[in-house]
């Protein structure tokens, strides 16, 4: 509307003064005309803040929902870290082009041409038919450009990625190439990819541009089309200089919105890309409620696995067989059994970070009968289970800080007394960096340890453990062992290691999954 | 800022010399942006002459010439556009690839086994993109636009130096100035959202890797608590910075409107003292509008350039650095292989201490020696001084025959199999590799795809992989790194097992805190 008063304002005044040839009323104009400026860009500014406000509320309300996906889901592979980290930082900012540039300008091209294109129609219709005749023809046009263009630049685009790739990976293999002796004679490699590489993306250009060109081609070709109608027809008379000046003015600012959307079109397809990434994440996170029952007390109850199998979506065979196994108060069991059977995932059933996909896992007490452990509340449930994973994550602070996941009001002495029982050769202030950096593998294995120990000391009825990678001592191990025997907590634990074999009640041995 | 501009403005440089004709380029997608530019300036300029004059009534033919240069602005804008937009990507990417070129080639002579690099490599890849965006979205649309700002201000400044003068300033303002201000605004913002955004990054990552941990021992609705109050922090230091180019934008938006009332004040009462024709009127008051549009993307190029220009000062930091060591590793056969260490003293160069000081050592045919120390303490980087990739800051070391290392975490190409054994020996014949895959015990298809970064193998597979192409060529000496850390016992076993059979009685140095490992030696020998 302001666009309007503008084109409107700036005609008036200029062919007043044309044919006055006096300044009268140059004032009041001029003031007008720089409040009418003055008010846009207000109106600029506050768009821009609550462009950015709406996006920051999206950006925050996916982050914390991705994040509690990724809680939900616990067990996800480790490689995808990077990938999240990707998604919730960069990835997420792509919204704000599509919030800040893409959406705005959608809206105002949904209005403005006929805002514009009706006040043209109003001053002089016949210049309002050249505009309606062309502006519909823009996205018909680049729907044409884009529908035809789209299977070449798609199969160009594999291609593209692999070229593209092709530096980051040799960089990246830079060390092993150097240690083959390769490193130097690859460099022409690198010179011929990235040849290609341009060959290929310019061949892409040549189509994706070709939207743009046909975009400003109609736009700028029209508006020289109604500047030279409107012309001729005011040397004979048909239509007064106001009108055409008018006309000339806005007739721009009918395709501006239009042409503004196809340049932000890429914000808009990288915006989507990242809401679509983030609620892929939230959607493999499932939606199904937690448990609510408090978890019977495991000092007196049975945990059992009745046909219990799990295989992830989408795989083609199951990452555990259907599994019967009881376990009894105060027992100690070793899971067993070769490579790929399913031992870690039977702990991820027992600790809730997967849901059987066949059978159940039941506890099962005198009192309350036998619950499906997913009916229980998960935070009453782990509180009685010590866990130890395969490879321990540890939060970056200290080594007490890390000990103290499991008590987090246990003194600086006690975590320094269930280091010692695990012999860790390490203080309980040293540092712990990202992923665990400044401690050795066995190292963070004893830390683990000392955790589970401390959770044990709290009231912790059974020892959930992983096997650890090779190369890791056995000592520190047996004695959590030992230390669950003392008090009496139950234990499932997966290993190899005669020691820990021979302290199990009961070694159960897994089939390998058929292939 | 030129502090920035100067590694920056030399990168340049020498990337327009290494491409062919680049200067030449760079003028031509120059000149074609402030054509495209211009021919909607002129566009503007001449529809209000000829509806002035029209206004005169004169003889069509009078405005026949200015009908057709309005059509023909018309064209040539979008046409030029195009152009422009083909040679200026192709500059950029012919000087991405130049860029990438002396990237890969520095880093290439420079050992960077057993160098603590952190994200250095990944960074590299990253920051070299930068180029592109310069080109096109900073250096090409500054220069068009100081040319059409300069060309339209002569125009003008034919008939209305007044007029001219306020359009030259506000042009500055909306063209170079307030982009400029918000540039140093956002990049003073940037500098609070950079660690703030690095927290974010490292909480979602450290939440992320330790997810089993934490949701184990019910820490995770902490976790998520504190991932939310980094988030919040960062929402307000995002929301001063659009506070910030709102006010920029705002303010074209007014320079502009400044223009058009000065050209309209000023032409308005040049034409009531009869000092200029009435039809030159709105030429001056509609030209700033069309000229001014050209800016509007200059506040985003502006932080475009920050971001651009401190990854390519980060990159010519890398470019310019002294190399360390050898680069490539040095193949010579020999009859009697064998490694000797005579009171070396290990450390990375540059570094304050040593990782080893006055260590012997001796390994000959038969031999398998285990070198054992505590994690973290460099044992790559002993490794590569071995290997004579890095010198040794004191002794001798004197190795002898073609050296076989296996790494740790030999990266695995993404390409075929039979190529990534080929890394071993380049002209390795399809049975030779898979011969070699076979004494590694894999029995894969050739062209079987690993995937990027190997995602399609598992660690096993991957660690054998590297072990084929350590095999698929001759070699005296092997050097094994970490052989079995994060493998299972049973996989480790397995591969130990195949190992020690391919290598037969060559000379073998196995740094490892592996028991198992260590059992298989001739030799124990333990550092620290």
């Amino acid at each position: 509307m302001l666009v309007i008063g503008q084109a409107w304002l700036l005609s008036r005044s200029v062919v007043g003064v044309f044919e006055t040839r006096s300044t009268d009323g140059l004032w009041t104009a001029g003031a007008l005309l720089l409040a009418v400026f003055a008010a846009r860009g207000l109106l600029a500014w506050l768009q821009s803040v609550l462009a950015h406000r709406a996006s920051a509320a999206v950006k925050s309300q996916l982050r914390r929902e991705v994040m509690a996906a990724r809680l939900r889901r616990p067990t996800g592979d480790r490689a995808s870290a990077s990938t999240l980290v990707t998604v919730v930082t960069s990835g997420l900012d792509d919204l704000d082009g599509y919030f800040s540039k893409y959406l705005p300008q959608l809206a105002l091209a949904l209005v403005v041409p006929f805002l514009v294109g009706g006040a043209i129609l109003w001053a002089d219709w016949q210049s309002a038919l050249i505009v309606a005749f062309t502006l519909p023809l823009i996205p018909v046009f680049m729907a044409l450009v884009g529908w035809t263009t789209a299977k070449a630049t798609a199969r160009r685009f594999a291609v593209l990625d692999r070229l593209a790739n092709h530096f980051a990976d040799l960089v990246e293999g830079l060390p092993t190439l150097q240690a083959f002796g390769r490193a130097r004679a690859q460099a022409k490699g690198v010179a011929i990819t990235e040849d290609a590489n341009r060959r290929e993306t310019m061949r892409v250009l040549y189509v994706s541009f070709l939207s743009a060109f046909v975009l400003e081609l109609l736009a700028t070709l029209s508006v020289a089309v109604v500047a030279v109608t409107v012309g001729f027809r005011l040397v004979f008379g048909h239509v007064d200089f106001t009108t055409a000046l008018f006309v000339l003015i806005l007739a721009p600012d009918a395709f501006l919105p239009v042409r503004q959307v196809g340049v932000h079109y890429h914000d808009s397809a990288d915006g989507v890309a990242a809401a679509d990434a983030a609620f892929a994440i939230i959607d493999a996170a499932g939606d199904e409620p937690d448990g609510t029952l408090p978890a019977p007390n495991l000092a007196t109850s049975r945990v059992r696995f009745e046909g219990a199998g799990f295989t992830h979506p989408g795989a083609d065979r199951a990452s555990l067989e259907p599994l019967d196994l009881t376990l009894h108060p105060g027992e100690m069991v070793a899971l067993s059994g070769a490579s790929g059977a399913g031992k870690t995932t039977a702990l991820r059933l027992l600790m809730g970070f997967e849901q059987p996909t066949v059978g159940r896992l039941v506890v099962e007490s005198d009192e309350a009968g036998a619950l499906d452990r997913g009916s229980l509340d998960p935070a009453s449930w782990r509180e009685q289970l010590a866990f130890v994973p395969q490879l321990p994550g540890l939060v970056p602070g200290s080594v007490a800080d890390n000990v103290r996941l499991a008590a987090p009001e246990a003194g600086i002495d006690e975590v320094e007394q269930v280091l010692t029982e695990v012999g860790a050769d390490f203080s309980a202030h040293q540092t712990v960096g990202d992923d665990g950096e400044g401690l050795s593998a066995g190292q963070l294995r004893r830390v683990a340890l000392a955790r589970a120990l401390l959770r044990l000391r709290r009231g912790a009825r059974l020892l959930v453990l992983d096997e650890p990678t090779a190369g890791l001592d056995a000592d520190s191990e047996a004695t959590v062992l030992e230390a669950v025997r003392a008090t009496g907590a139950g234990a499932l634990i997966v290993t190899h290691r005669p020691a820990a074999l021979a302290l199990a009640d009961r070694v159960v041995e897994l089939e390998a999954v058929a292939r | 800022m030129n502090r920035t501009l100067s590694p920056t403005r030399t990168l340049m440089r020498q990337l327009l010399d290494a491409v062919e004709r680049g200067r030449w380029r760079l003028a031509a997608s120059i000149l074609l942006a402030a054509g495209a530019s211009g021919a909607s300036v002129a566009l503007m300029g001449l529809s209000a002459w000829l509806l002035s004059r029209a206004a005169e009534m004169p003889p069509v033919l009078y405005l026949q010439a200015a009908a057709v240069g309005v059509r023909f602005f018309g064209i040539s804008r979008g046409v030029l556009r195009y152009i422009e937009r083909l040679v200026g990507h192709d500059l950029a990417l012919r000087m991405q690839a130049a860029l990438r070129l002396r990237t890969y080639d520095s880093l290439s002579r420079t050992t960077l086994l057993g160098r603590r690099r952190g994200d250095l490599l990944t960074r590299v890849v990253a920051d070299a993109t930068a180029i592109q965006d310069l080109v096109v979205r900073v250096v090409v649309p500054f220069s068009a636009a100081s040319l059409v700002i300069v060309g339209t201000t002569v125009m003008i400044g034919r008939f209305s130096p007044g007029s001219a003068a306020v359009l030259f300033g506000s042009a500055l303002l909306a063209g170079v100035l307030l982009p400029w201000l918000t540039q140093r605004l956002s990049l003073q913002m940037d500098a609070a959202a950079v660690p703030t955004r690095g927290r974010l990054a490292d909480e979602v990552h450290q939440t992320s890797r330790a997810a089993q941990d934490l949701v184990a021992f019910g820490a995770d609705r902490a976790a998520l608590t504190r991932l939310l109050t980094v988030d919040e922090e960062l929402r307000r230091i995002e929301a001063r910075s659009s506070w910030a180019r709102g006010l920029a934008t705002a303010g074209q938006i007014v320079a502009a409107g400044i223009a058009v009332v000065a050209a309209l004040w000023i032409g308005g009462h040049a034409v009531a003292a009869g000092e200029l024709k009435p039809r030159l009127l709105a030429v001056l008051v509609l030209t700033p509008l069309a000229l001014h549009e050209v800016f509007s993307t200059f506040t985003q190029s502006a932080q475009t350039f920050t971001r651009a220009g401190s990854a390519l000062t980060r990159l010519a930091a890398v470019l310019d650095a002294e190399p360390v060591g050898r680069g490539d590793v040095e193949q010579v056969p020999s009859d009697s292989p064998g490694l000797v260490l005579d009171e070396v003293t290990v450390g990375w160069p540059g570094e304050p201490e040593p990782v080893l000081r006055d260590f012997s050592l001796s390994v000959q045919p038969g031999q398998r020696v285990a070198l054992v120390g505590p994690s973290g303490i460099g044992k790559t980087t002993i490794a590569a001084t071995v290997m004579g990739m890095i010198p040794a800051w004191s002794g001798e070391v004197s190795s002898t025959g073609r050296i076989g290392y296996l790494a740790q975490d030999a990266h695995l190409f993404a390409t075929t199999v039979a190529e990534n054994v080929r890394v071993g020996r380049r002209d390795a014949t399809d049975e030779q590799i898979s011969d070699a895959l076979g004494r590694a015990g894999l029995d894969f298809p050739l062209d079987r795809l690993v995937g990027e970064r190997g995602s399609t193998v598992s660690g096993g597979e991957a660690r054998r992989i590297a072990l084929a192409r350590v095999l698929v060529d001759e070699r005296d000496l092997l050097i094994l790194d970490e052989p079995t850390e994060h493998l299972d016992h049973e996989t480790a076993h397995a591969l130990m097992t195949d190992l020690w059979r391919a290598v037969e009685d060559r000379p073998v140095l196995v740094i490892t805190h592996d028991a198992d490992v260590m059992a298989q030696c001739t030799q124990v020998v333990r550092l620290g």
